[in-house]
């Protein structure tokens, strides 16, 4: 794996005045860069390409846009044996620690030693990823049930704190920091001691008390992963009667990648995002189809997520972000479901 | 079918006999020593004592090509064990009409209808290139269980392993035809 | 970086008829291609689909690859309609393939089924190679009749080798067949193994698989002394699009063989 992050020792933390950081991103957006922030968007925030029209309304700390992160690293359709060109780079303001945790899950997939997937390996390193703190929650937020604070941590280039006047920058790579040393030429950017971030840290711990009252009775992941592997047939069949394999709740998910390779003439090949809840996923050429029926696909993503994705890989693989609860067309909750399983 | 074997001549007389088709043919009346019978898999955890019994009560037969042993639904009274050669198991679904299901392959054991009640076949056995087979009276058999329950139930529980595999087979055979 | 989606390309030599719906296929790769027996390759068909399949010849010959299809579905039939001189795209070597140094100083007894003949005739090349570190090499086979049993001279000229002895069966037979008859699981009472000093390999369709290792497993064999070649719907061949997923393994990259001890707990390993 090529990507390197610090693990708390080396960071360094910055800070900048909100305006003047404001108007840094303003004169970076039309140069050498891509960037994609958060701005209000049908009663939530999503991320957008920030150029005049936008720069002015970008939304900072405020819990998780629509879009996981995953899908500028692993776009819905791509050609995946064309060369890869040099493209510009990106930068992506806003990530919430639970998409940066989920990373991991993906790096560990695409960038194994034997088989490393080439263009999720150049947009990785193109990207640069500012993350940001979250300082409120949405409804179905959950990241501390699974370990996770609402604060990024290593695994982003940089992340992003604020308080009324100023952001505080603390960097966790030498992309972050080779990117903080070309803003500082600007003379706004000052490195100030790590200890400061304590500043924010009342904000911080505001955010964690109320997802930890909200979502105390939710298990973790290895309880999680005991109770669904132990389960009997009922209550697969009970919450999937509603379920009509939209496939919606594994397009949103931040960790769920599988993919669908078409051919096109020439040889070549697109990647296409796919998904076990849809029939046939495993049907072999003899035609048996272990998933066939409805209520194993469903059950089949809770085991994936909970038992067989943390066991293999030794990460978490559902973040508890909650963007498949908000998605579900039946809106069937997996909360619901994990509790009634206790 | 009644079949005429010449018993022996006496001057001009030639003395026949009559046998009924089902009786045994005997080319051999000799049976196999104890060492013969533990180079034979099923008899594997048998005392030496236990083997002079079996070699008592037993005997080699010989079968030429398209001889019947016994046809389905027939009285059996030896427990079978194939030796050398082919056999073939199957059953029948009208007269003449014999479906092949299965072959016996030598160190198996065949016709364990004839240790239980009613004695009757489930199957024919013909003998499809020339065999040989060994045969255990099965009523001087049933009597010893009567007498050594430990070798009985030894006996038994070898019996019930080639069942078992018969039935394994037979249902691995119908999935076959079920799911392709 | 080599490109994990790219294709090397071979181009069809020769197709030869096994059954009625089987038929292998000889491609010449357009460079040297290596593989290890028992691993498998993602043939395309160009522009159209592409599948997975394990070589059934050599892993000494590099330089032709022979492919053993059985037409059941849409890409395989398409595959069927293949004349010589036409060009397919190959991807892999993939997977984990059988372990021959494990079977050194050891009896093989090696059970196949149907089309499951053709990864196992890869592996008995390997094991041909090496027969001077093996004891004894039994292969028992079965297919449903006897048009149905392909590569039909290999059973006559492994029979002619040392130390390597073949046994078949048909579930139902035909007018002329002097072999056995029955599942393939009938011919495991003919062979006497040293049980403690043999590896089992095990491949064929589901059901035989299941059967056959159930039957080992009552004969006395040992968990992991049974190797099987999982079947699993692979597209990437290289662990990531989840297709081939059985619990948390990738068929893809942990197998497709595996031995009994390691997949023995899967639900439903079977299906």
């Amino acid at each position: 794996m090529r990507l390197q992050f610090y693990s708390g020792k080396m960071n360094n933390l910055y800070r900048i005045n909100r305006g003047d950081w404001h108007r840094l991103i303003q004169s970076l957006s039309v140069s050498s860069y891509n960037i994609l922030a958060p701005v209000r968007n049908n009663g939530g925030i999503d991320y957008t390409i920030i150029n005049n029209e936008t720069r002015d309304e970008i939304v900072y700390n405020e819990a998780k846009p629509a879009t996981p992160l995953k899908m500028f690293f692993l776009p819905v359709k791509l050609n995946v044996t064309r060369t890869v060109s040099d493209a510009k780079k990106t930068i992506i303001i806003g990530a919430p620690a639970c998409d940066i945790e989920g990373l991991k899950l993906l790096d560990l997939i695409y960038l194994d030693e034997k088989f490393s997937d080439e263009t999720y390996l150049s947009r990785r390193e193109n990207t640069l990823l500012i993350s940001t703190d979250c300082y409120c929650t949405q409804e179905h937020c959950h990241c501390t049930t699974y370990g996770i604070n609402p604060y990024p941590a290593k695994g982003c280039d940089i992340s992003l704190s604020s308080d009324k006047v100023d952001h505080y920058l603390m960097t966790w790579s030498e992309k972050g920091d080779q990117f903080i040393k070309e803003l500082a030429s600007s003379g706004q950017i000052d490195q100030v001691d790590k200890n400061k971030i304590e500043v924010i840290s009342e904000q911080r711990n505001r955010t964690i008390k109320s997802l930890s009252e909200k979502n105390e009775s939710i298990p973790g992941t290895e309880i999680t992963g005991t109770i669904v592997r132990e389960s009997g047939r009922e209550i697969w069949k009970k919450y999937s009667s509603k379920c009509v394999s939209c496939g919606a709740c594994s397009a949103i998910c931040p960790t769920c990648t599988c993919f669908l390779l078409i051919d096109r003439p020439g040889f070549e090949k697109v990647k296409q995002l796919d998904t076990c809840q849809y029939p046939a996923f495993e049907r072999v050429a003899g035609g048996e189809d272990p998933l066939k029926a409805l209520s194993n696909r469903f059950k089949n993503r809770y085991m994936c997520k909970y038992a067989w994705r943390p066991k293999r890989y030794n990460v978490i693989a559902c973040t508890g972000c909650g963007r498949c609860i908000e998605a579900c067309i039946s809106k069937i909750n997996k909360n619901e479901l994990i509790m009634e399983l206790i | 079918m009644r079949k005429l074997k010449i018993l022996r001549t006496c001057g001009n007389k030639v003395i026949l006999k009559r046998l009924d088709y089902k009786s045994e043919i005997l080319k051999q009346i000799m049976g196999l020593t104890v060492s013969e019978l533990k180079n034979i898999n099923f008899f594997e955890n048998y005392s030496d004592n236990h083997l002079r019994f079996f070699s008592e009560i037993s005997s080699v037969k010989e079968f030429k090509v398209k001889e019947i042993l016994f046809e389905q639904y027939d009285q059996l009274s030896d427990l079978y064990l194939l030796l050398e050669g082919t056999l073939s198991l199957g059953i029948s679904l009208a007269k003449e009409k014999r479906i092949h299901l299965s072959s016996i392959q030598p160190g198996q054991l065949f016709s364990w209808s004839a240790v239980f009640e009613p004695q009757i076949s489930t199957a024919w056995v013909m003998a499809t290139g020339p065999a040989k087979v060994l045969a255990i009276d099965s009523k001087k058999l049933r009597k010893k269980f009567l007498n050594d329950c430990e070798f009985g139930f030894l006996t038994i529980s070898k019996i019930a392993r080639t069942i078992s595999n018969r039935l394994s087979d037979t249902r691995f055979h119908l999935m076959n035809r079920l799911t392709i | 970086m080599t490109n994990i989606y790219k294709v090397l390309r071979a181009t069809v030599e020769e197709v030869i008829d096994e059954s009625p719906i089987i038929k292998t296929f000889v491609l010449i790769p357009e460079s040297p291609f290596k593989f290890n027996t028992g691993e498998f390759i993602e043939l395309s068909l160009n522009g159209f689909g592409e599948a997975p399949f394990t070589p059934s010849s050599s892993p000494l010959i590099t330089d032709k690859l022979e492919i053993t299809i059985m037409k059941t579905g849409y890409v395989t039939e398409k595959f069927h309609q293949l004349k010589s001189g036409e060009v397919l795209g190959i991807r892999g070597p993939f997977g984990r393939g059988y372990p021959v140094e494990k079977f050194f100083g050891k009896e093989v007894l090696i059970l196949g089924g149907g089309c499951g003949l053709a990864p196992i005739r890869s592996l008995l090349f390997a094991l041909e190679d090496v027969k001077d570190k093996l004891q004894r090499i039994i292969l028992c086979y079965g297919s449903k009749s006897p048009s149905d049993c392909i590569y039909k001279p290999l059973f006559s000229r492994l029979n002619r080798i040392d130390k390597f002895e073949t046994y078949r069966t048909v579930d139902k037979p035909e007018p002329g067949w002097k072999e056995s008859v029955g599942v393939v699981t009938t011919l495991l009472d003919k062979v006497r193994m040293k049980i403690e000093n043999t590896v089992a390999v095990v491949c064929g369709p589901p059901v035989m698989m299941k059967f056959g290792t159930i039957r080992l497993l009552e004969m006395g064999y040992k968990d992991d002394q049974i190797y099987l070649s999982m079947e699993k719907n692979m597209s990437c061949g290289v662990g990531k699009c989840g297709h081939c997923m059985m619990g948390e393994f990738f068929v893809c990259k942990d197998g497709p063989v595996f031995t009994y001890e390691e997949v023995k707990n899967t639900p439903d390993l079977w299906k």
